[in-house]
């Protein structure tokens, strides 16, 4: 995103809608090219009293920032918008999350915080070795050199995003592993990442993760998301 | 695609706060998808919503609700504040047997709640560990709890402060500041009246 300095009247009030905080007043309102994630929302936002705000297309590398920070972009590999996979929400007919199965998500830069791939590929590279299995569809598996070591490309390590999710598959019998390779990992990133996991109930409509959950004493938040059994064909095994 | 996982809060006010989604698999049951997803917001607009979204076309702050229904195109999300409205919604949800998947976030005790009452039983869960790494960088938490409902992050923690700032000089009135801040997610998973309480205890402080 860019300003037209000759344009902008220095009114300031594009400045708190950057997620990032990357625009500031300097004689004209100017953007941190660095920080800028071209998320679009001062731009889409309409609040420019001149319309002085620009968004040009960039070249590779600093594409990807558009296609991960904005959602209304779609990922041309997927074919969804947004930053993920359809993941657990389409799980009644996909079957893809089977019992016995835990999946995982790590969104990083969430929330509000923004982040680079290096630290992306720090812990993607952290989970390769515990030998989950990262989901296919998902933007950031296509940006690996493997999806057996995690490593991302290297051409791309510096590129900022407003947030990226990592998205893999492990059996639950791995999870306390994971968990605790994930929380070593942790304390070297230069950002914050929101962890989610996923669950397929029992028949008797318990989720064993839950269960495992407490007994390794990892709190989970009150509330979260459920698939409610509505979606036709059910995959097999369903309700 | 997390966008609705992860919303922060206190058990009283996530009382308040349940997003309900509705899509297809793509290339499972995506074939001629768009009048059913119409149809679940169509639902959901007989029952005072919140909110109504979805990403090709925005939400109902941002555009006209028949124009949102008319663009539904991949996803499309209801946002809605109470137990009762969320029961009664997922009620004709079955009834109406659109074949698409139906997520509902929110506490999961009160979601099971709504869902035996209507005769439907969760599937799978997608549980939230919370925020992990450098958390020194957050903003304080009242502020996270309005941001965090729009899972993009596109709202942006500044005009959350800045909107308080305006309900305390009172140039704003905190229904008119949550009015402006939920064109900016775009998938219609915020929740105003929530945040217009939330920043009535923020501008008090």
């Amino acid at each position: 995103m860019k300003i037209d300095g000759d344009t902008c009247i220095a009114c300031g009030v594009c400045v708190p809608y950057c997620p990032m905080g990357a625009i500031s007043l300097d004689g004209v309102a100017v953007i941190d090219q660095d920080e800028c994630v071209d998320c679009g929302v001062c731009l889409k936002s309409g609040v420019c009293p001149v319309d002085c705000i620009i968004f040009e297309p960039a070249p590779w590398p600093r594409s990807l920032r558009v296609t991960f920070s904005d959602p209304r972009t779609e990922h041309k590999a997927t074919g969804i918008a947004g930053r993920g996979t359809e993941e657990m929400k389409t799980n009644d007919v996909t079957g893809r999350f089977k019992n016995g199965w835990v999946g995982m998500g790590l969104e990083f830069g969430r929330p509000g915080i923004g982040t680079r791939f290096y630290d992306v590929d720090k812990v993607a590279q952290v989970l390769a070795k515990q030998g989950v299995e990262f989901e296919p569809k998902n933007p950031v598996s296509f940006l690996m050199e493997d999806v057996k070591t995690g490593k991302i490309r290297e051409d791309i390590l510096n590129e900022k995003v407003l947030s990226t999710i990592i998205e893999c598959l492990f059996p639950i019998e791995k999870f306390k592993a994971v968990i605790a390779a994930l929380k070593e990992v942790a304390k070297e990133v230069d950002t914050v990442f929101s962890v989610e996991c996923i669950n397929r109930a029992d028949p008797d409509g318990s989720y064993p993760l839950r269960k495992l959950l407490v007994e390794m004493g990892i709190p989970h938040y009150i509330n979260g998301k459920q698939c409610v059994g509505l979606g036709r064909p059910l995959a097999e095994g369903g309700n | 695609m997390t966008h609705s996982l992860h919303r922060r809060g206190t058990a009283e006010s996530l009382s308040e706060d349940y997003v309900l989604l509705c899509l297809p698999a793509i290339g499972m049951n995506d074939d001629g998808h768009d009048p059913k997803l119409q149809e679940f917001l169509r639902i959901a607009l007989r029952h005072d919503p919140k909110n109504i979204g979805g990403i090709t076309k925005g939400n109902m702050y941002s555009h006209k609700p028949e124009e949102v229904v008319a663009a539904a195109h991949g996803i499309v999300h209801a946002v809605f504040d109470n137990q009762d409205t969320v029961t009664q919604v997922l009620r004709e949800l079955k009834e109406a047997d659109l074949g698409m998947s139906v997520v509902v976030s929110g506490i999961f005790e009160n979601v099971d709640e709504c869902l035996e009452k209507a005769g439907l039983k969760h599937h799978t869960a997608n549980f939230s560990l919370g925020i992990w790494g450098k958390t020194e960088k957050l903003p304080s938490n009242d502020i996270l709890e309005v941001t965090t409902m729009c899972g993009h992050g596109l709202i942006a923690s500044n005009l959350v402060k800045a909107m308080v700032e305006e309900i305390k000089a009172g140039t704003k009135t905190p229904e008119a500041a949550a009015k402006e801040l939920a064109p900016q997610c775009a998938c219609g998973i915020f929740n105003p009246a929530r945040t217009a309480k939330l920043l009535v205890a923020m501008a008090a402080k």
